[in-house]
C-alpha cells in the first residue's frame, strides 16, 4: 500500500488522487484555518482556484492541494492551528470581530507606538497562511525559452480545439496546463472529447505540451513564463491565446465559507474521479444545466438528496418523486460550528431549515480572466470559457457571508469600507484587500464589481481591478530561476593563482588574485626585486586595415599618426560628451596596423565603441578583440631584466626596448609582444602572448624569478603601488562627468588636433568654469584615511578621496581627492574622514608621490 | 518584456543578447558653420524621445557583435527593419 504522511500519520493513496482527495478519503474535513479569524476551511472549488486547500507538502509553503498529485512517502501538514487545525483556540477570534474592523491597523495601535511592535509579533502569528519553512533545502531552477507561434494558455476542450485549429495553419504550438489534460473534468462525454483532442494534437509536429506547469502573466513582448516543476519556462510566442476557462461562482450567504460547503464541479469531481462521496446527506443549488450534470454524478455515488433548489424551468425536467425539489428558492444561510449541520432555504412561501451535512452549489460561471486582462489584445486572445462563460443566468445579488475567502474579508467589512467613504473598486481593493489573496480575485472579483456596481451603475466607479502577474500563486524560486550564475571569466592562470594560495576577487566580469598572502611582500617584491602578475583581462584588439591610422587619429584625443612603429602611446578614451570612460595603450605596429589595450573593464564596452564609430564613418578597418586570444602577464621590479634576460638569448636592454616602446621576443620559448610601460613606477615588461602558453609562460618566470626573489602580485598590492606613481584607474577615480581637465591629464587631450571624439564638448565645457578636480594629498602620520572618506575644508565638505592607502615606501598616507575649486583652485590643506572617527590632515601634493621624474621606470 | 530583434547577421533573436543605445543620434554629422559647438551640444545631449517609431541603435553583444539601426515603436515595440 502506498501511503502519505499526514501530520504523522499514514494515509492510503490511490492511483490517480490528489493530495487533498486522498485526505479527504482518509477523513481530513479542515484543511485550513482562515487567514484572519481563523474559521475553519474545507475543499471547496477543487480546480486550484479558492485557498482552502493550501497545505505544507515536504516544507513547501502554500500549496493547493487539490492540484497536487499524491506521492508515496510526501511529508503533508496543515499549516496553522494551535492545538491543531481542527480545534484552533485562535477561532475565538472570530467572536472577536467587532474588535479587528476592517481596517482596523490604520485605525488602532496607534499609540503607545512602542506598543506596536509587541503587538505586530503576536498578530503575525495569530494572521497569515503559516511559517516558511527555514531549514527547506533551496530549490534551484533553471530557464527554458521557447519559440512557438502560438502559444495556448489552458488545456481544456475550448484550448485543445485552438492548438488544433493553429496547427492546422501551419503554426508551431506551445501548449501548457497547470494540470494534466482532463484532470478537473469529471468522467463523462466533456472528458472524453478533451482526451481525444489532446491524443490528436500530441500526434502533430511542432507541438508541444506542457502539464503541471502554470502561466504566471502575459508580459509584454509577448512573453509568457511558465512555472513547472523542472524548469521556469519562458515561451516567446508571436501570439497567445488564453483558454483558461472559468470557476464556478462563489455564492454569498450566510455560513458560505462552513466545511461541507461545495461548488457543483468540485463535489462532482471528488465523488465520479476520485469516487469519494463529499457528504452523506447533501441539498443541492444549482441554476445550470451543467449542475444537473454535478447532481447526477453525485446522486450516483450514493449521497442521499435533502432538497434540490433549482429554477423552475431547471426543476421541471427532473422527475419530483425521484428529486426532493424546490422550486426557486434560493440558499440564504448555512448553518454549522466547524462544519454545515443545517442550511436554511428561502422560497416564495417562506423560510425553512434542512439538516444535512453537505451543501453543493452551482450557480454558472466566472471567467478565469486574469491572464486575458493583464494582456495587451494586440496579440492575445481568450476562446471558450473565459471570454464568455456559456449557460449562465443572472446570479442572485445577496451581500452576505464571506466575500474574500484569502484574505477573509466580509460582506460586512467591504460594506463597512463603502461607508467610510472608499467607493469604487480600487479604493475597496485596497482598503479591504479583498481581491489581493493567493487566488488573486479568482472567487471574488465579481462580487466586488458587482457590490459598486449596485450602489453607482456601471463604470468608472465599478471598473475591473488591473489584474497584474502573478495569475497564480508561484514559488521564489520560480522568480530565481537562472539567476544563480553570475558570469565568470577566468583567465588562463586562473588555476595557477589558487595553487599559490590567491585570494580571489571580483572585478567586473573576471575573477582576479586580491593577493597571495602578504600584501606588503608583494608590494616589496616590485619595488624591490621583481615580481609578476597576471593581466590577462585587459581588452586587447587588432587594429588593421587600409583607414586604421586615420580610425584611430580620428577616435583617440591624443596623435596617433606620430607613433612610429615599435612605439607605444598612453590614451584617455572620450565618449562624445567629452568625459572619460576608458583608458589604454596605442602600440603601431607598422603595416600590421595596431595593438590596442584598454582596462580590464571596459574591454566589451570598447569593442562596441570601436564598432560604432567604424561604421559611422564608413572606414576601411578591420577590428579584432583579441582580449581572450591573448593572455599577459606584467614582470615588474629593478631586478625584472635580469629575470627576462635569463629567459630569452634576444636582447632586452633599454636600448633593445626602450620604455614606451614594444618589441617581439620569444621569452622561454613562447612568442611574446614585450611592452614597455609603466602602469607600476618601475621598469616594467607587459608579456602578451596566445593563452595556451600562458602557464608555461608563467611557470618559467617564476623559476628564473628565484635568482631575485620574484614572487606574483594581486591587486591590493597594484592599487597600492600605482597610487603611488598618481595613476588613475578609471571607474575608481574617475566619476560619470570626468573630464580629462577634472582629472589633471589635459595633456592627454590633444586640442591641437582638428577631430577627435568628444573634442567640440571639452572645446565647449573648457568654456566654463571646472567646479571639480582630482587632486592628490599627502597624509602625514602613521596611517591613511579609508577609500571613499569625506574631504573638508573650512568645515565644509568638499569632496571625497577616490584612493587612499598608506604608502611604505614614503612612511606616509597618499590619497587621491575628487575635490570642489573654489576661486579657480583647490585648498592646500584638508581634513579627511572616513567614519572611523579619526581625522587626517592633509596637504596637497604636486605630480607623483613616488619616483615623480620617472627614473626607475626609464632605467 | 520581451522583445525580438531582426538582427541582419543572426535572425529573430530575443533583446536580453543586445544592448540598446538608445535613439539615434547624428553621428558624425556635419557641423553647422553658425555656431558648431552647439550643434554638437544637441547632438551629444538632446534626444526627441518620441512616443512612437523611434530609429535605434543596437548592438548584439551575445550574438555577431555588429550594430544594427532599426525602428522601434516605444509605444508598441513594434519593430520594422531598417531605419
Amino acid at each position: 500500500m502506498t501511503a502519505l504522511d499526514f501530520e504523522g500519520r499514514q494515509v492510503p493513496v490511490e492511483p490517480g488522487d490528489s493530495v487533498a482527495s486522498a485526505l479527504f478519503r482518509a477523513g481530513v474535513r479542515v484543511f485550513s484555518r482562515s487567514f484572519k479569524y481563523r474559521r475553519p476551511r474545507g475543499l471547496y472549488c477543487l480546480t486550484g482556484d479558492c485557498p482552502n486547500c493550501q497545505l505544507v507538502v515536504d516544507g513547501e509553503p502554500a500549496v493547493r492541494a487539490c492540484v497536487t498529485p499524491a506521492r508515496a512517502g510526501q511529508r503533508v501538514e496543515r499549516p496553522t492551528g494551535w492545538p491543531s487545525p481542527d480545534r484552533d483556540v485562535g477561532s475565538l477570534l472570530w467572536h472577536l470581530r467587532s474588535l479587528m474592523p476592517v481596517g482596523f491597523y490604520y485605525k488602532t495601535m496607534l499609540r503607545p507606538r512602542a506598543l506596536w511592535p509587541m503587538a505586530e509579533r503576536v498578530i503575525r502569528r495569530l494572521s497569515g497562511v503559516g511559517p516558511v519553512a527555514r531549514d527547506r533545502q533551496p530549490v534551484r531552477r533553471e530557464r527554458l525559452t521557447h519559440y512557438a507561434d502560438c502559444c495556448v494558455i489552458g488545456g481544456g476542450i475550448a484550448g485543445l480545439a485552438a492548438a488544433l485549429a493553429a496547427s492546422d495553419r501551419g503554426e508551431s504550438i506551445l501548449l501548457a496546463d497547470e494540470g494534466t489534460i482532463g484532470e478537473k473534468l469529471a468522467p463523462g462525454p466533456a472528458r472524453t472529447r478533451a482526451l481525444e483532442l489532446h491524443d490528436a494534437l500530441a500526434r502533430r509536429t511542432g507541438v508541444t505540451i506542457l502539464e503541471r506547469a502554470t502561466a504566471v502573466g502575459v508580459y509584454e513582448g509577448p512573453l509568457v513564463p511558465i512555472a513547472a516543476d523542472d524548469f521556469l519556462h519562458l515561451v516567446l510566442p508571436k501570439r497567445v491565446v488564453v483558454a483558461t476557462g472559468a470557476v464556478e461562482r462563489h455564492p454569498l450567504f450566510v455560513g458560505n465559507d462552513l466545511p461541507g460547503v461545495w461548488l457543483g464541479r468540485g463535489a462532482a469531481r471528488m465523488a465520479g474521479a476520485h469516487r469519494v462521496a463529499p457528504g452523506r446527506e447533501m441539498v443541492f443549488w444549482g441554476a445550470t444545466e451543467e449542475s444537473l450534470e454535478s447532481l447526477e454524478v453525485l446522486r450516483r455515488a450514493g449521497v442521499v438528496l435533502k432538497g434540490v433548489v433549482l429554477p423552475v424551468g431547471l426543476a421541471r425536467t427532473l422527475n419530483p418523486a425521484e428529486y426532493p425539489l424546490i422550486a426557486d428558492g434560493e440558499i440564504i444561510e448555512a448553518r454549522g460550528r466547524s462544519r454545515v449541520r443545517s442550511v436554511i432555504v428561502r422560497t416564495t412561501s417562506g423560510e425553512s431549515e434542512i439538516a444535512c451535512d453537505l451543501l453543493v452549489v452551482s450557480l454558472g460561471l466566472e471567467a478565469r480572466s486574469s491572464l486575458l486582462r493583464q494582456a495587451n489584445p494586440a496579440f492575445v486572445t481568450g476562446t471558450g470559457d473565459v471570454v464568455e462563460p456559456h449557460g449562465v443566468p443572472p446570479e442572485p445579488r445577496r451581500e452576505a457571508g464571506c466575500f474574500c475567502l484569502c484574505e477573509d474579508v466580509f460582506t460586512k467589512d467591504v460594506a463597512d469600507a463603502w461607508g467610510e467613504g472608499f467607493q469604487s473598486t480600487e479604493l475597496l481593493k485596497r482598503y479591504t484587500t479583498a481581491t489581493m489573496g493567493p487566488c488573486q480575485g479568482a472567487m471574488c472579483h465579481r462580487h466586488l464589481t458587482g457590490f459598486v456596481e449596485a450602489r453607482t451603475g456601471p463604470a468608472p466607479a465599478s471598473r475591473a481591478t488591473t489584474a497584474r502577474p502573478p495569475a497564480r500563486p508561484i514559488r521564489l524560486e520560480d522568480l530565481a530561476a537562472g539567476a544563480r550564475y553570475p558570469l565568470e571569466y577566468r583567465t588562463a592562470l586562473h588555476d595557477r593563482h589558487l595553487g599559490l594560495g590567491a585570494t580571489m576577487e571580483w572585478t567586473g566580469v573576471w575573477k582576479r588574485p586580491e593577493r597571495y598572502g602578504d600584501v606588503l611582500e608583494e608590494y616589496r617584491a616590485v619595488r624591490e626585486r621583481a615580481s609578476i602578475m597576471d593581466v590577462s583581462t585587459l581588452g586587447k584588439y587588432r587594429i588593421a586595415g587600409p583607414d586604421a591610422t586615420e580610425f584611430l587619429e580620428r577616435l583617440y584625443p591624443c596623435h596617433v599618426k606620430t607613433i612610429a612603429p615599435g612605439r607605444s602611446r598612453y590614451s584617455l578614451l572620450l565618449n562624445e560628451a567629452g568625459y572619460v570612460f576608458d583608458d589604454g595603450l596605442i602600440c603601431a605596429l607598422g603595416p600590421q596596423g595596431y595593438y590596442v589595450t584598454v582596462t580590464s573593464g571596459g574591454a566589451d564596452q570598447a569593442e562596441g565603441w570601436f564598432r560604432d564609430w567604424a561604421e559611422a564613418w564608413s572606414l576601411e578597418v578591420h577590428i579584432g578583440n583579441v582580449t581572450a586570444t591573448y593572455g599577459a602577464i606584467n614582470l615588474a621590479g629593478p631586478r625584472a631584466r635580469e629575470v627576462l634576460a635569463a629567459l630569452t638569448s634576444e636582447p632586452v636592454d633599454n636600448t633593445a626596448i626602450p620604455y614606451n616602446q614594444h618589441r617581439e621576443v620569444t621569452i622561454a620559448g613562447v612568442k611574446c609582444r614585450v611592452l614597455r610601460v609603466g602602469f607600476v613606477g618601475e621598469l616594467s615588461y607587459e608579456l602578451h602572448h596566445p593563452r595556451l602558453e600562458s602557464e608555461a609562460l608563467w611557470d618559467a618566470l617564476l623559476e628564473a624569478g628565484k635568482l631575485c626573489g620574484l614572487v606574483p602580485h594581486g591587486l591590493e598590492a597594484l592599487r597600492l603601488l600605482r597610487l603611488e606613481k598618481g595613476h588613475i584607474i578609471v571607474g575608481q577615480d574617475t566619476d560619470f562627468d570626468a573630464t580629462p581637465a577634472k582629472l589633471g591629464l589635459d595633456w592627454a587631450a590633444r586640442m591641437d588636433k582638428r577631430e577627435f571624439v568628444g573634442r567640440s564638448a571639452l572645446e565647449r565645457l573648457g568654456r566654463l568654469e571646472r567646479d571639480r578636480e582630482l587632486v592628490p594629498y599627502r597624509f602625514p602620520g602613521p596611517g591613511a584615511p579609508l577609500d571613499g572618506a569625506q574631504v573638508l575644508a573650512d568645515g565644509e565638505r568638499i569632496g571625497y578621496l577616490t584612493s587612499s592607502r598608506f604608502s611604505p615606501v614614503l612612511g606616509h598616507g597618499i590619497a587621491l581627492a575628487l575635490v570642489k575649486r573654489t576661486n579657480g583652485t583647490v585648498p592646500s590643506t584638508i581634513l579627511a574622514e572616513d567614519g572611523s572617527g579619526q581625522r587626517f590632515e592633509g596637504t596637497r601634493a604636486q605630480g607623483a608621490f613616488y619616483d615623480p621624474e620617472g627614473v626607475r621606470l626609464r632605467a | 518584456m520581451a522583445l525580438m530583434i531582426p538582427c541582419p547577421t543572426c535572425g529573430l533573436r530575443p533583446y536580453t543578447e543586445f544592448w540598446c543605445a538608445g535613439e539615434l543620434p547624428e553621428h558624425g554629422g556635419e557641423a553647422s558653420e553658425a555656431d558648431p559647438l552647439e550643434t554638437d551640444f544637441q547632438r551629444v545631449w538632446l534626444r526627441r524621445n518620441v512616443a512612437g517609431p523611434q530609429v535605434e541603435r543596437w548592438f548584439h553583444a551575445a550574438g555577431c557583435r555588429r550594430w544594427l539601426t532599426l525602428t522601434r515603436d516605444t509605444l508598441t515595440n513594434g519593430i520594422h527593419d531598417g531605419a
